[in-house]
């Protein structure tokens, strides 16, 4: 019997039916790159109007240790620095940079040759062999790389480990348990060499005894590939661990008890109990910051939904790049829902002239899906079943609706991680995690109060 | 059978004496003119006057044996004069009366619907979604959160803009709307003599082409009626000006001037000639 978390879950349907060849999507002419596409302090601008930058260089750096830099993927003149609209309408500070048709083509030409580079070689292990523990964190801190799963959070801040955590474990997380999306699937199959080795980079860094990769049993390529690269390092302390498939797998928490059996306390880090999770594209950002110097100025997104089957693709995307640059027929249906991001976590996209973040791990484009009208509560515990972490989503979505923050917050709603399972299980088509999210946004200010 | 009665009988008997003792050793005197005070009042528990509730406040009447710093905003014309007596105090001048204005005028007129939300309906969820589906993130959902939040019937969608509509006569000026709005659209404002008042009905701090774009209504901060107005009432802060009125004697060169007409006045205004 495969391994899994203990408490609720669903089984929405998969639909991975993207192509998993990794394609490259053309540079943008005009890259838009806002100063805070992570958790915490938006990094400061380090180029002003009318400089001239070049493809990976620095344009914006982290102000503390909880912010992250920001690369520019294009070379070119950087045109301004505005607020642009966020994808869901938010106004947002971003960098403008503009490349002309030259150096366009040039980055064009290098981006394609690194990419090949990427793609051939066999797995290396010397570098996390020869390096030291401190340089990773500063290759991962100069790099800007943020953890690419969706929560963003800067990867060298949890790579730093504090002296009285001691971390055994270190969790690669490669489940992608949201619908729709593939694009960690098609990096494990296309670059498990270079993901072994980043996870090798990141035992270095967190001095951890060994290294799980974690995958569900639906991705048979991307376990047969990360297997197999596994086999021909030969390094005893990564191993690769095939879980059953159940959404929310690629939770935190969810994860570190499907492997471990062990439980993080409410509102503590997974780091206080040994373990230390980040993503497989994280792990293969950082291989690439570290042994190729490149910093965090690409990821894979995947373009999938109600699309033509031959328009869902993984496409290797520059950060910064329209999302209207993407290729994709929108459907002439009138209830299109675009989605950032999968159809369980993702946030409604309205405005395709937004940039693709660091935090984007695609697009879902979905036809002919209008909420069904909400109904009442017939109090037959659906959503209580369904949630990963033990909460109650009616009685917190009530307090939410209510504007009961205190009481929201004594019934521990800080812990939900907003992975949709309620809403997605109520028969009463109840929008449980509208509500929760907002009881969770002012119980948080009440615990700092 | 006659023993069980008797038991319990005694038994209920007995239960009564000792609540009655309890009753009279733990009584508490209280004065009745805070019943008298509170019947006065209208019971909606709003927390303008600053107290907990409309028995607080009479209670802090009482306590206090003044009326001073005391307004019941929510109270008929009068009550406070009524309560003045009950408690053999003077009575304190009437304080200047505060209505809700909108600080929005995008209506579905002006302002394009650019997607349809179809997720709770519900100001404060669609704000923390994104942008709301009409354009300018700083306007009015139009979701009625403030007109469920008002206690007094003062508040109610209007079918024709779309947009929340405040009747003068039953607004209390508590400012729980003012509270509710996720975009602190509402604002209070003195009703002003004889209903006269002026305000900016928009709250969009956009650049004036990118506000302009977005609807029609919205204020561009030219600051013309800055320049216009004679009582230096008017300042600009942030693409939008705002109206002091503590300043303001209504006498509407602003409205008149105004490019986009975001100035809304409660009165006819005479267009220059």
């Amino acid at each position: 019997m495969k391994k899994t978390f203990s408490k609720g879950g669903i089984h929405p349907v998969a639909e991975k039916t993207a192509s998993a060849a990794i394609r490259l999507l053309p540079l943008p002419q005009k890259a838009m790159l806002p100063l805070r596409q992570h958790i915490g302090a938006p990094a400061r601008a380090t180029v002003k109007r009318g400089d001239h930058v070049v493809r990976g260089q620095m344009v914006a750096e982290g102000v503390s240790a909880i912010s992250a830099s920001v690369h520019t993927p294009v070379s070119g003149a950087v045109t301004s620095i505005e607020n642009i609209m966020t994808p869901w309408g938010t106004p947002i500070e971003a960098i403008i940079v503009t490349s002309s048709e030259k150096e366009h083509e040039a980055d064009s030409e290098i981006r394609r040759l690194e990419w090949e580079q990427t793609l051939g070689a066999k797995t290396d292990l010397s570098t996390a062999k020869n390096i030291a523990s401190e340089e990773i964190l500063f290759h991962a801190a100069k790099a800007g790389i943020v953890g690419l799963g969706g929560a963003t959070f800067p990867a060298h801040a949890k790579l730093c480990v504090r002296p009285e955590n001691k971390i055994n474990t270190l969790i690669i997380n490669g489940c992608e348990c949201e619908p729709y999306l593939m694009c960690d699937d098609a990096l494990m199959r296309n670059c498990a060499p270079r993901i072994i080795e980043g996870t090798a980079l990141m035992i270095k860094a967190t001095s951890a005894s060994r290294a799980i990769i974690a995958i569900e049993d639906n991705k048979t390529d991307a376990i047969a590939a990360i297997s197999a690269a596994i086999a021909e390092a030969g390094n005893a302390s990564i191993s690769l661990e095939v879980l059953q498939t159940k959404y929310p797998q690629g939770g935190e928490k969810q994860l570190i008890e499907a492997c471990t059996g062990r439980r993080v306390g409410s509102g503590a880090l997974p780091a206080s109990i040994g373990v230390i999770v980040h993503n497989v594209a994280t792990t293969f950002a950082l291989r690439q910051a570290v042994t190729a110097g490149q910093p965090l100025i690409e990821r894979v997104v995947t373009i999938s939904g109600d699309i033509p089957v031959g328009e869902r693709h993984n496409y290797l995307a520059a950060i910064g790049t329209p999302l209207s640059n993407v290729p994709f027929t929108i459907p002439a249906d009138k209830d299109i829902h675009i989605i950032a991001g999968g159809p369980m976590m993702g946030r409604s996209a309205v405005n395709l002239d937004a940039p693709l973040t660091k935090g984007c791990c695609g697009l879902t484009i979905l036809s002919g899906t209008r909420r069904r009208p909400t109904q009442p509560c017939v109090r037959c515990g659906e959503c209580v079943e369904a949630c990963p972490m033990g909460l109650e989503p009616y009685l917190l979505s009530a307090y939410g609706s209510r504007q009961l923050w205190r009481e929201a917050a004594a019934a521990s709603v800080t812990d939900c991680l907003e992975c949709g399972a309620c809403s997605y299980s109520c028969p009463s088509s109840r929008p449980l995690l509208d509500f929760i999210r907002i009881a969770k946004q002012r119980a948080r200010t009440i615990k700092q109060d | 059978m006659l023993a069980t009665a008797l038991l319990l009988g005694l038994t209920g008997l007995a239960g009564a004496f000792v609540l009655y003792l309890t009753a009279r050793r733990f009584h508490v005197e209280e004065d009745p003119r805070i019943d008298n005070i509170e019947s006065l009042l209208p019971g909606a528990n709003c927390g303008a006057c600053g107290c907990r509730g409309c028995r607080d406040f009479a209670a802090t009447c009482v306590q206090r044996n003044s009326l001073e710093n005391l307004n019941c905003p929510g109270a008929r014309e009068g009550t406070m004069k009524e309560i003045a007596s009950i408690m053999g105090v003077e009575t304190q001048p009437e304080a200047k009366r505060l209505v809700a204005v909108l600080r929005c005028a995008g209506s579905c007129k002006v302002r394009p619907i650019r997607y349809t939300y179809d997720g709770a309906s519900n100001c404060a969820v669609m704000n923390a979604v994104g942008v709301g589906s009409r354009e300018c993130s700083w306007g009015c959902l139009a979701c009625g959160d403030c007109t469920s939040a008002c206690r007094f019937g003062a508040l109610k969608i209007d079918p024709g803009t779309g947009l929340p509509l405040v009747d003068t006569s039953m607004c209390t000026g508590c400012g729980l709307c003012v509270d509710e709005c996720p975009r602190s659209l509402l604002e209070l404002r003195p009703a002003g003599r004889r209903e006269r008042r002026v305000w900016v009905a928009c709250s969009s701090h956009d650049r004036g082409a990118v506000a302009r774009r977005q609807c029609k209504a919205a204020c561009i901060g030219c600051g013309k009626c800055a320049k216009e107005c004679p009582f230096d009432a008017i300042t600009l802060a942030g693409n939008l000006a705002y109206i002091n009125p503590d300043k303001c004697k209504t006498c509407g060169k602003c409205v008149a001037t105004c490019p986009t007409g975001a100035i809304h006045a409660t009165f006819e205004i005479k267009q220059p000639s």
